[in-house]
């Protein structure tokens, strides 16, 4: 069985203040992560959570302060000379471009940095760009493309060195939807050809929909790693029924069923959360016995699951 | 080999795609005017050579300053310079053929200075010794990149890198004897002058255009190279040292 793509030892980074009246920071504390080869990975997480120092370090673009990292076996400090070569980096934002050259002429450079053959650069940047949807574009300058046109001259980028391992920090920043689903489906033959991705995101559909396990982190710590559909039993080990056409009598018997937890009404329909196992089960027999047939049964999503984890703070970092 | 070839090329597309990076090109046949003006007026026709040197050695450094010094901030600022690490070409080979490929665009003020002179003045440049200008003027751009290097790599550590290079061209330019000989100014800035290459290169510069034997060129010459080469190393080790500190501290992005 090959080894992981991505090991993860206990891996603490602290950034020092500048300045004597400011803050020491750690953005990680003791993180452990590994991920097999060939999973898509999402670490989810709020503005600050270490989400992009972790990608960094694995990145060599970081040193830790203390712990290990690995890709594909390989030190990111020590023998970062050899992690280089077998990895890409994609990141949200439009900074990262030479806005006065084309994309061709950007993914040209990127290209020959990737130690490739003249000819060999030119039809890679050729397939990428037509990979990206940006061939039309191609020979523009990157400062009249769009802000999603340059997310996507990102991937292009972060593909041009054919990498084994992909980090991508906000990948979708900026996209609109269509293209946001179009990377996705992407992302998806990137996984069918045998690459190994970690996805740095705080979009929950996006995580849903691509990633094989997602790890959540917070300040620093990672509070869980499970698959996405798994995930919610992190919060709650039982289904919530929602329910719709059920009325104030009906509901007030529910109430009063062993393992029925709470209900919470809006609009006419209600949720129905249990707290016990077989309360399902009892739950359905008098919805339907009571003629309500308009019933759905779910596991907390991944965005509740985010929430009640890492808490629903607003605009506070 | 392939990280300088890919940094030259980078250059020349960017220095081609931003036409105010061209500016010394636009102000070195203003200087060269002024100067041979000088000199024409006051009856020192034997000063024109040093007349036409000025402003060949002001463009480049102006280019080795301002381009070349900035080209690190500059990757910084546009957040480029945390994926250009991450790239498996070593960064400084990238760096020197970016370099390179300013020093080329800065020589070009070289044939405009030529081309002004005799334009403007009937006053070409005379070749009295061809092998020592060429050689003299090959070294000086090693020098310059040199120098540009060591500015690059230092300029990442200061927030006021612009501050700087507006304000050190003209005590360079002094210190350099670019256009008055060091020989003639106050005796105490001479060995301070010793130490700065421009004042090797102007002189030797000066005197390859001019019919007497240029005195000691091998040996001037050496030191332009030594001056350039020590110039290479210290901006060679102080880019990885500032690249490394950088990684340790998380500065290498500004946001």
């Amino acid at each position: 069985m090959p080894g992981p793509a991505v090991a993860v030892e206990e891996v603490t980074r602290v950034f020092e203040p500048r300045r004597k009246r400011d803050a020491r920071v750690v953005a990680l504390d003791r993180v452990s992560l590994e991920i097999p080869q060939g999973e898509i990975h999402g670490l989810l997480g709020p503005n600050g959570a270490g989400k992009t120092t972790l990608v960094k370090i694995l990145s060599t673009v970081l040193v830790p302060t203390s712990g290990r990292a690995r890709v594909l076996g390989h030190d990111v400090v020590e023998e970062a000379r050899e992690v280089r070569p077998i990895i890409g980096i994609v990141f949200g934002g439009e900074r990262g471009l030479y806005w006065r050259l084309t994309g061709r002429q950007n993914l040209e450079y990127w290209g020959a940095l990737y130690r490739l053959s003249g000819g060999e650069t030119r039809r890679r940047a050729q397939q990428l760009l037509e990979r990206v949807g940006l061939l039309d574009k191609a020979d523009e300058r990157v400062e009249q493309y769009s802000r999603g046109m340059k997310q996507r001259l990102h991937l292009a980028r972060g593909l041009v060195g054919d990498a084994k391992v992909l980090f991508l920090d906000e990948p979708t920043t900026g996209m609109d939807p269509l293209a946001a689903r179009e990377f996705r489906n992407l992302i998806g033959e990137l996984k069918g050809e045998g690459r190994t991705i970690l996805l740095a995101t705080h979009d929950m559909v996006e995580a849903e929909n691509v990633c094989n396990r997602v790890t959540l982190i917070d300040r620093g710590t990672i509070l869980a790693t499970e698959s996405p559909r798994s995930l919610g039993r992190v919060i709650s080990r039982f289904q919530r029924i929602d329910v719709e056409g059920a009325d104030q009598e009906l509901l007030t018997r529910l109430r009063t069923l062993p393992g029925v937890q709470a209900i919470s009404e809006t609009d006419g329909s209600a949720r129905i959360e249990v707290a016990e196992e077989g309360a399902t089960g009892a739950v359905l027999k008098l919805l339907v016995d009571a003629g309500v047939t308009s019933v759905k049964t779910s596991l907390p999503s991944l965005e509740e699951v985010y929430v009640h984890l890492i808490g629903d703070r607003g605009l506070e970092i | 080999m392939k990280g300088f070839l890919a940094g030259l090329k980078l250059e020349m597309r960017i220095i081609r795609s931003g036409p105010d990076a061209l500016l010394p090109l636009f102000t070195a046949p203003l200087f060269t005017i002024i100067f041979l003006a000088i000199v024409r007026n006051g009856g020192r026709h034997d000063l024109q050579p040093d007349a036409l040197m000025a402003p060949v050695l002001m463009t480049l450094w102006w280019f080795a300053l301002f381009q070349g010094g900035n080209l690190i901030t500059g990757d910084r600022w546009q957040g480029i310079l945390e994926w250009a690490l991450a790239a498996p070409t070593g960064f400084a080979s990238v760096i020197l053929g970016r370099v390179a490929a300013i020093m080329a665009f800065g020589f070009i003020g070289f044939f405009e200075v030529w081309g002004v002179g005799e334009l403007v003045f009937g006053v070409g440049i005379p070749f009295e010794h061809p092998l020592e200008l060429v050689l003299t003027i090959v070294a000086t751009m090693f020098a310059m990149a040199g120098t540009a290097v060591v500015f690059a790599a230092l300029f990442v550590l200061t927030r006021n890198a612009y501050t700087f290079t507006n304000s050190a061209s003209f005590p360079f330019y002094v210190l350099g004897g670019v256009f008055v000989p060091i020989a003639i100014l106050p005796g105490w800035i001479q060995p301070l002058s010793s130490v700065i290459f421009m004042s090797w290169s102007a002189d030797l510069l000066r005197g390859s255009l001019k019919p007497e034997h240029i005195h000691d060129f091998w040996g001037r010459l050496g030191m332009v190279i030594l001056l350039g080469a020590v110039s290479f190393a210290i901006g060679r080790a102080v880019l990885a040292l500032v690249l490394r500190r950088m990684r340790v501290t998380g500065e290498l992005a500004t946001a």
